[in-house]
């Protein structure tokens, strides 16, 4: 079976190396969480598989296409959205989608049916024709995630996607991604809320210093922390990027 | 250097602020040098005016006459500029809230941001006037000096006006509508002063004469109060003494009896509520990322706050135009003297719309995250502010078509001409705007400006060159 995502050798630099020889593969359905402390790197990875960054070295893939080669063909499957919200102040909710659903080409029909089912789930609909100026942050975030799902994308890359939501919407979102995956797409998301990872990542991995420590399921990290099998996800990743340090 | 949260440490932090964000810094590596240059050059002129221009002795009438006409002037710009600062300085800083949390008198922090307000709205025209108060100051008429008081007590009192107006009409109405306000006096005033600088042309000499001797002193009313304000401009030392007592008590009575206002939240940038939702055209999907990219830009364009007065503003051009094509006004050769003021008008449109979209652009990670061609959204852009631009030059065209249809290819070309070159320009080196939103940070600079002047005024040469039969 085709990856969803295969990284090769990624390397990135700006005055200091980012990135070191990154490989990483997340299969069709897996939701994969990109942990690491501030500054470890994970945002420049999510930027470099969206396309908005080249790599100095190594490959990405999105499902059997090679983002530095063919990246409209790529992003046409992904679906970005950074920890500050993509939204347009002056622009409404439904503006926003409509925009949206332009750059991805998705027939008018559907990005109509798919505006509206969206809008209603996050409880938007009322709030369609404000502009998201006057949007609180939770309510911002919402936004870019129907933008992010109407296009029905095969790669979710999520930096912080909780970020201001309140605990129902956050539940909300969380069901929504474990159904996305479900349905056969792969998502790749940051967060620094360690029990969302825990609970909802199929696979894990931590970042520290531009070196992925480790990787695999909880349970594979606890192992490979030499953790008991009662020990927190907070405990093994404190215990893996201090160890990193030292 | 200064006590911690003293008001002289709080004025130091103002004005650090104040010059880091000024458009001067941040480009300083173009501006700096022309800015030297230009005022060296000033004080020449300046120095050579006096010199060989001395007219004979005019009267006290005559001189006061000159004063007020000036006074107006100023005191007009002054206060446009204030009312706009006042907004700006206000809102998109957006560190009211921290510094009002804080345990600092709210007084302070009004007086610290009014004296940042009237120190940005005194200096331009200081630089100006302090080239010709030196150069009269050097040929015998020290009480020209009198400028580098007048001026700053100036910026002061309609500094004062215009925080008592915006505090005001903030509580009352909100920060929207403070700043659409501000914008309209903005128009007024160039209005007014386009209007005055006509006024020859269409007020009969018996009733110009009337308006004249309206802000002329009798023989018997020169020592009126309301003639105080032009003779302290003059340099006469009590009615100067007086200006700066008046300007003094109205900075500080603005002070003491706004600050409760000020600090009750009334300024703050979260009391900016959105705009009004926009239903128009909304639920209207389309497929090509070209044509939904073009109208994401003419949306925010027209969400632009203050779009329509500064378009009608740029657009007083158009006055002396509409009155030489429907000949009501006759100058030079005729209708060939418009065509160079509309190649230049085109360009300057062209050049604030781009800027603006440019300005609006929040998200460009979004367009670049998508599957679209990397030149979509800068052709998007083109492609929205020259739509934008044709739209208001429609009618002034249409004129020249029925009064001079034989320039009609000179000026569309020069007229595309100008319009690309200033979209080519203003995509790149945006003018500054004002934001379009509170919080949002400055791109526009100087340089900006100065490049689409120079390329609107190149491509009106050309046109001037194409449609004048002898130039030279």
């Amino acid at each position: 079976m085709i990856n969803a995502l295969t990284v090769r050798g990624l390397c990135k630099s700006f005055a200091k190396p980012i990135i070191n020889q990154l490989d990483l593969t997340i299969a069709p359905g897996e939701i994969y969480a990109l942990l690491g402390p501030n500054g470890a790197g994970k945002t420049t990875t999510l930027r470099m598989i969206a396309g908005l960054l080249k790599p100095d070295a190594g490959s990405i893939e999105v499902f059997g296409t090679d983002v530095l080669t063919a990246p409209l063909t790529a992003k046409a499957m992904m679906a970005w959205l950074p920890d500050e919200p993509l939204l347009y102040d002056k622009l409404s909710a439904l503006e926003y989608l409509e925009f949206v659903a332009g750059l991805w080409q998705v027939e008018p029909a559907i990005a109509a049916t798919r505006a509206e089912t969206l809008l209603e789930t996050f409880g938007l609909w009322q709030h369609r024709h404000q502009r998201c100026e006057g949007f609180s942050r939770g309510m911002k975030q919402k936004t870019v995630l129907a933008g992010a799902l109407i296009h029905t994308p095969k790669l979710f890359i999520l930096d912080e996607p909780l970020t201001g939501l309140d605990a129902a919407a956050a539940k909300l979102v969380k069901s929504i991604l474990t159904q996305c995956a479900a349905e056969g797409a792969a998502i790749i998301i940051t967060t620094h809320i360690l029990e969302v990872a825990e609970r909802l990542a199929t696979r894990i991995g931590i970042l520290s210093g531009g070196n992925l420590l480790a990787q695999g399921s909880f349970a594979e990290l606890q192992t490979a922390a030499g953790q008991h099998a009662d020990t927190s996800l907070e405990d093994v990743f404190l215990h893996l990027t201090t160890r990193a340090d030292v | 250097m200064f006590k911690p949260a003293s008001f002289a440490w709080l004025l130091a932090h103002e004005i650090n602020l104040l010059w880091r964000g000024s458009i001067l810094l941040r480009t300083s590596k173009y501006v700096l040098v022309p800015v030297i240059a230009v005022s060296v050059i000033f004080q020449v002129v300046a120095l050579l005016i006096v010199k060989y221009l001395q007219s004979p002795t005019l009267s006290q009438a005559i001189l006061i006459l000159i004063a007020n006409i000036n006074l107006i002037f100023l005191s007009g710009l002054m206060l446009s500029r204030a009312m706009t600062s006042t907004i700006d300085v206000l809102y998109s800083r957006g560190d009211a809230d921290v510094l009002l949390a804080s345990p600092i008198k709210p007084i302070s922090i009004l007086a610290v941001r009014m004296i940042g307000v009237a120190a940005s709205v005194a200096a331009p025209w200081l630089l100006l006037a302090a080239a010709l108060a030196n150069a009269l100051a050097i040929f015998g008429n020290p009480q020209a000096l009198a400028t580098y008081i007048i001026i700053p007590m100036l910026a002061a009192l309609v500094t004062a006006i215009a925080f008592l107006s915006v505090v005001s009409l903030v509580a009352r109405s909100g920060p929207a509508k403070a700043r659409l306000f501000s914008h309209s006096i903005a128009l007024f005033i160039g209005v007014f002063i386009f209007a005055l600088g006509q006024a020859p042309r269409y007020i009969a000499p018996a009733s110009l004469r009337t308006l004249w001797q309206a802000f002329m002193p009798t023989a018997t009313n020169i020592n009126a109060a309301i003639w105080l304000p032009a003779r302290a401009f003059l340099g006469e030392f009590i009615p100067a003494a007086l200006f700066c007592a008046v300007s003094i008590l109205i900075f500080w009575l603005v002070l003491i009896t706004r600050a409760r206002q000020f600090a009750d939240g009334t300024i703050s940038a979260a009391a900016y509520g959105s705009g009004p939702a926009g239903r128009r055209g909304s639920g209207a999907f389309r497929q090509h990322p070209f044509a939904t990219t073009i109208l994401k830009n003419l949306r925010l364009l027209l969400r632009f706050p203050g779009l329509v007065t500064q378009t009608t503003y740029r657009s007083l051009t158009l006055v002396p135009v509409t009155m030489i094509l429907t000949g009501h006004f006759t100058i030079g050769t005729g209708p060939s003297v418009v065509i160079p003021l509309l190649v230049f008008l085109a360009g300057q449109l062209a050049l604030f719309f781009i800027s603006i979209i440019v300005g609006s652009d929040q998200s460009p990670d979004l367009l670049a995250s998508a599957p679209v061609a990397p030149q979509t959204g800068h052709r998007a852009a083109y492609a929205a502010a020259s739509y934008a631009s044709l739209v208001v030059m429609a009618l002034p065209v249409l004129g020249v078509l029925f009064r001079a249809g034989q320039m009609l290819p000179a000026l569309l070309a020069a007229m595309a001409g100008s319009i690309l070159s200033n979209l080519l320009l203003g995509r790149r080196f945006p003018i500054p705007l004002l934001r379009p939103a509170f919080g949002k940070t400055q791109t526009g600079t100087v340089f900006g400006l100065i490049l689409g002047v120079s390329a609107s005024s190149f491509w009106a040469f050309i046109a001037w060159l194409a449609v004048t039969p002898t130039p030279f």
